[in-house]
């Protein structure tokens, strides 16, 4: 009997070729996934959907009281604050929900890896599309203040998908890295929740840069985050390109953390999942 | 004949759970009290066996002695330790059916989804959830949510799922037993069907008339090596007689 599957545990998985090879042999499942990831959280609420686009908003409404009325931020430009502020809370949301859903998603799926032979990266992979869908919804509620705040939308709103890319390989990448550690030890998931929103708060998101005493500046441009959201700003209303250095902290970080994430994954996963 | 299913001196081990630091946080503690422990439970030992297209290997053995461990390693869920497991073919896993069924979808939705686990295309799954629901008997309550299912509802649905291919190679984890007579009957007919279009079989069961009258071959595992293998009359009788020895030495003391 000849046929054209074969598995022989010898097969050495080779990391990043293999897991983009599974990625597309599985491309219906991962979109089932993403699908289900989508609609199964608000499956029991009336507003459903509709979430996405309201969480990101409601989020707005409380900072820009904060700062933008009690404390009265300057932002760089003459742009107004709540469409800074707006811009910098859905880049960096996606961020963090994608980085916390990748790094949850093979803890949370063992039922099934222990059962069916499914690649686990489709899993972990599944969650960090979801937030970038996620993410391009959301970019609705902010166009349309850009919209109402007479700053418009410049052409250059073409190029977001490029820093969503990078953003989407970097919240693969490491959570890729945090969904292996989070099988070894479970806690690593809490820890990495209190990564996130220290990285979260050193990331000019809702404060404008000028604030920062100027020794500590370094802090925050050493955070390769910062210089994804200068090339997401940029493009995303200032009509203009960020200055080539962030172009090139991004990209890099980008792909070094995709590579180190597929990589120790597809080391670790024989020693991984016996422990699930 | 190429073997559809060859295993070569495959071990599996496991971390032992009681021992097992779970947190960070404990291993710290425990690195500091120099206490972390590297134990390891070799589930299964040295296991080597083949099966050729169209046999039936029945496994029996007590519980904990590895059979559904050495399921997982030919169902390709449990990569071995140490060894090597080949298997060509298109397998069906039957191994706690419906893993993966999310109780707040629909009966057609966790259809095309578990089929899609499986390896196939949501597409495929679609054009055949009609059939597959029609030989579960479960018509009715297609666009119920799984949660009201009843758990033999549910194995119905997964085994319909799950052999809704002409699978090549058959890995099944003791669910004949599950069901109701008429739908277990159903399922040993199929299981048939498909061993008679060439599909290799590997079964586990406790059930060692079922295991005399399908296999053509038994193999015995206890502490996660093999006892014995080859007629399935023999094996099984054999595996009888230490069980009876056991059980005369309890009587005795």
């Amino acid at each position: 009997m000849t046929s054209t599957f074969v598995y022989d545990s010898d097969q050495a998985r080779r990391p990043l070729v293999s897991e983009l090879r599974n990625l597309w042999n599985y491309r219906g499942l991962l979109r089932l996934l993403v699908t289900r990831d989508l609609t199964v959280r608000y499956k029991r609420s009336t507003l459903g959907v509709w979430w996405t686009l309201l969480n990101p908003l409601l989020f707005m409404v409380v900072l820009w009281m904060v700062f933008g009325q009690i404390f009265r931020f300057d932002t760089p430009g003459n742009t107004p604050y709540i469409v800074y502020l707006l811009s910098g809370i859905v880049y960096i949301t996606f961020f963090s929900q994608g980085l916390i859903a990748t790094g949850s998603s093979i803890v949370n799926s063992s039922s099934i890896l222990t059962k069916v032979f499914v690649p686990p990266e489709v899993f972990a992979i599944s969650s960090s599309v979801a937030a970038l869908v996620n993410f391009a919804i959301s970019l609705l509620p902010l166009i349309a203040v850009q919209l109402i705040t007479g700053v418009g939308v410049p052409w250059t709103m073409l190029l977001v998908p490029i820093p969503a890319l990078c953003m989407l390989m970097l919240v693969a990448g490491l959570g890729l890295l945090v969904a292996s550690a989070a099988v070894f030890f479970y806690d690593v998931l809490d820890l990495a929740a209190v990564g996130v929103l220290i990285l979260t708060y050193l990331t000019p998101t809702f404060y404008p840069i000028s604030i920062v005493p100027e020794q500590f500046l370094w802090v925050v441009e050493a955070n390769p985050l910062y210089s994804f959201l200068l090339v997401f700003r940029g493009f995303v209303y200032e009509g203009a390109f960020a200055p080539g250095w962030a172009f090139a902290v991004m990209i890099g970080t980008a792909i070094g953390f995709l590579l180190l994430g597929a990589w120790v994954f597809a080391r670790s996963w024989k020693s991984l999942v016996v422990l699930i | 004949m190429t073997p559809a299913i060859e295993v070569h001196n495959a071990s599996l081990a496991f971390q032992l759970t009681r021992d097992r630091v779970g947190t960070l946080k404990e291993f710290a503690i425990q690195t500091v009290k120099r206490k972390v422990k590297k134990e390891q439970l070799w589930a299964v030992r040295d296991v080597s066996f083949t099966v050729a297209p169209g046999e039936v290997l029945g496994v029996i053995g007590p519980n904990g002695a590895g059979k559904s461990t050495l399921m997982k390693m030919v169902a390709r869920v449990l990569p071995p330790t140490r060894g090597r497991v080949v298997v060509r073919g298109v397998v069906a896993p039957m191994i706690e059916l419906g893993a993966g069924f999310n109780p707040e979808m629909t009966a057609y939705e966790n259809l095309i989804l578990y089929g899609t686990l499986l390896g196939r295309t949501p597409g495929q799954m679609q054009e055949r959830a009609a059939a597959i629901c029609d030989w579960a008997d479960l018509n009715d309550f297609i666009d119920v949510p799984t949660r009201s299912y009843s758990s033999g509802m549910l194995a119905r649905l997964g085994f319909s799922v799950a052999t809704d291919i002409n699978p090549e190679v058959l890995v099944v984890d003791e669910v004949l037993s599950v069901g109701d007579a008429a739908f277990q009957e159903k399922s040993k007919q199929r299981m048939m069907e498909m061993i008679g279009q060439g599909a290799a079989v590997l079964f586990v069961s406790h059930d060692l008339e079922t295991v005399k009258a399908l296999s053509d071959r038994a193999l015995w595992l206890d502490h996660g090596t093999v006892q014995g293998v080859g007629a399935p009359s023999d094996v099984v009788s054999a595996y009888q007689s230490t069980f009876a020895g056991q059980q005369d030495e309890q009587l005795d003391q």
